[in-house]
């Protein structure tokens, strides 16, 4: 029997989408595996939410195609959005609704029939305990919204979700919580398709990252691969004068200090020159800190405003 | 199906106390108008009252003034007076233009995510308007035949109950029109507002024009093209008017509405 590779759950080809003179999205490439969790980083107005709107065919695309799960997103759709969980970046609410009229409803217009034990489970993640689901929307904090939305993207439990910004408006607990509830839905095989500002929280929860930048694709890379792009603080501390200079370090080094007793360097790539250099000097203390994808990536966002 | 049946139930939940708040009005309404009808008659009033009216109008007014001031046209006047027109089509206009509101507030965002094909919300609107309409009218029909069973005569109650099907069918057929046509500018529409506005300016304007019309003959070609042109309650109340010619070219007007609405609403972007 042959095998057949799984479709990728996100599968993006020349997407653009344009308004007027402006394109928000200039044709798009890239694909999102299964069982990953995907992040989609980009300046405001980068074209994320555009993005993310041409896959849920709420936008018509110019040009390009966009599938998820194998299903065309626009000659397809109702398949497409059977399997996709939704957090809008944005959304107002009817006031006078509940929020458990909402969850109601769109339990509803799922396919198959919203699970109460898996809700009640999400509700007990989430913090949001009956009580304030029988509370009039116009009661709800921003947090609280904002947790609402995640209750009914997560509701029917899909195989892939979409979320966008999804710990905008959270407090630090509840987003601990959400990250926790995004590595046990990636561990039972689910995608996510996020889309977020916070770089320590896309650091710390995806493994793939895509930049957007001005509608075009500026960035694609696992966050392994960033991390070796990020260059690394080394402070070496000597425990006497040390006369020599740095010497024989690879281009890719950049000395930031040099004084008697300490230097300080931003070094990309592997350690061993500096190790070499040292050889022979009174070292007493060598740091080396983390490399921060954010030193990347704000680079990339730099370019974007240059 | 299903998903559409759950569609159109929050909407009517949400309409629900509006719609059946005004049903209650304009049936009561209905009843205390046989009530002043069979008050005038008793104190034979409208042969005074037409008396009382300057021959110039009476050549301009026609023989609906005629029927204005009659018992039938009393007891039928919340069929035509202004006001209540006003407030049934502004209440069609309001419950059309949901779709514009739910894309302004980005709620059809969250509800389209699901695999809830397009034309479902324009298919709840539909559905909306025309339990609206009927649940509306048929308070307005119970309100007049309450009205006349209780406190008229059987005869008269009777002879005057017999134009009330046919007033209520191009009443209906009127407001379809203009749910109609204001659901064609929501689905295109960005902002509950623009659309309701636009619609209302549309619908007062188109008013104006009968109106004028009415007493200016040069401006009665324009005014075949308003759609209240074809809801003619006095000479309905005659029994003068083609009240199925009108009637269908009123719900032409709603089908051609609703088409464009599905049309632009499946296709554009949200």
């Amino acid at each position: 029997m042959p095998v057949t590779a799984a479709p990728p759950a996100i599968s993006i080809q020349g997407l653009t989408k344009r308004y007027g003179r402006l394109t928000a999205v200039k044709d798009l490439a890239f694909e999102v595996n299964q069982g990953e969790i995907f992040g989609f980083l980009g300046l405001n107005g980068a074209g994320k939410t555009t993005t993310i709107r041409m896959l849920l065919d709420l936008l018509r695309p110019n040009s390009g195609s966009a599938a998820v799960l194998g299903h065309d997103c626009q000659r397809d759709g109702l398949e497409v959005r059977a399997l996709v969980g939704y957090l809008p970046g944005e959304v107002d609410f009817y006031g006078d609704m509940t929020g458990r009229d909402l969850l109601e409803l769109l339990g509803r217009l799922q396919r198959r029939p919203v699970s109460r034990e898996y809700r009640r489970e999400l509700q007990e993640r989430l913090d949001l305990p009956d009580g304030d689901l029988c509370r009039k929307l116009r009661e709800y904090s921003t947090g609280m919204k904002r947790k609402l939305c995640l209750l009914q993207a997560l509701q029917g439990d899909p195989p892939l979700l979409i979320l966008d910004e999804p710990t905008e408006g959270l407090d630090p607990l509840m987003q601990e919580s959400l990250y926790d509830l995004l590595f046990q839905l990636k561990r039972e095989g689910r995608t996510v398709f996020m889309s977020s500002h916070v770089l320590s929280e896309v650091e710390r929860v995806c493994e793939r990252i895509g930049l957007i930048r001005k509608g075009e694709l500026a960035l694609l890379s696992s966050v392994e691969d960033l991390h070796k792009m990020a260059r690394r603080n080394v402070r070496i501390t000597f425990s006497a004068d040390v006369a020599a200079q740095p010497h024989g370090l690879p281009p890719e080094y950049e000395i930031l200090e040099v004084k008697p007793r300490a230097w300080h360097l931003r070094v990309r790539g592997a350690l061993g020159p500096l190790i070499s250099s040292l050889a022979g000097l009174p070292v007493l203390d060598v740091d080396v800190a983390e490399p921060r994808l954010e030193e990347v990536l704000i680079r990339y966002y730099r370019e974007d405003n240059a | 199906m299903k998903a559409g049946l759950a569609l159109f139930l929050h909407s009517a939940r949400r309409a629900r106390t509006l719609v059946l708040a005004l049903a209650a009005l304009v049936a009561g309404f209905q009843i205390l108008l046989a009530f002043a009808a069979r008050s005038l008659e008793e104190l034979n009033t409208f042969g005074r009252l037409a008396a009382l009216v300057p021959d110039f109008l009476r050549q301009i007014l026609g023989p609906s003034l005629l029927t204005l001031l009659s018992f039938r046209g009393i007891a039928c006047l919340g069929y035509f007076h202004v006001a209540i027109l006003a407030t049934l089509v502004g209440l069609t206009i309001a419950l059309a233009t949901e779709p514009a509101g739910e894309t302004e507030s980005r709620f059809l965002d969250l509800v389209l995510s699901h695999p809830l094909a397009r034309h479902w919300v324009i298919t709840r609107t539909i559905a909306l308007l025309a339990a609206c309409i009927i649940s509306l009218l048929g308070a307005m029909m119970l309100g007049t035949r309450v009205g006349l069973y209780w406190l008229v005569p059987a005869d008269l109650a009777r002879a005057t109950f017999r134009v009330v099907p046919e007033l209520t069918l191009n009443l209906g057929a009127l407001l379809l029109c203009w749910g109609g046509i204001a659901l064609a500018v929501a689905s295109t529409a960005r902002r509950r507002g623009v659309a309701g506005a636009v619609t209302a300016l549309l619908a007062t304007a188109c008013y104006m024009t009968d109106v004028i019309a009415q007493v200016w003959r040069p401006l009665r070609p324009v005014a075949t093209y308003s759609p209240f042109h074809y809801y003619n309650s006095l000479n309905l109340i005659t029994g003068s008017s083609d009240v199925t010619r009108h009637a269908l070219i009123l719900a032409c007007i709603a089908a051609a509405g609703f088409a464009l609405a599905y049309l632009s609403f499946c296709r554009r972007d949200l």
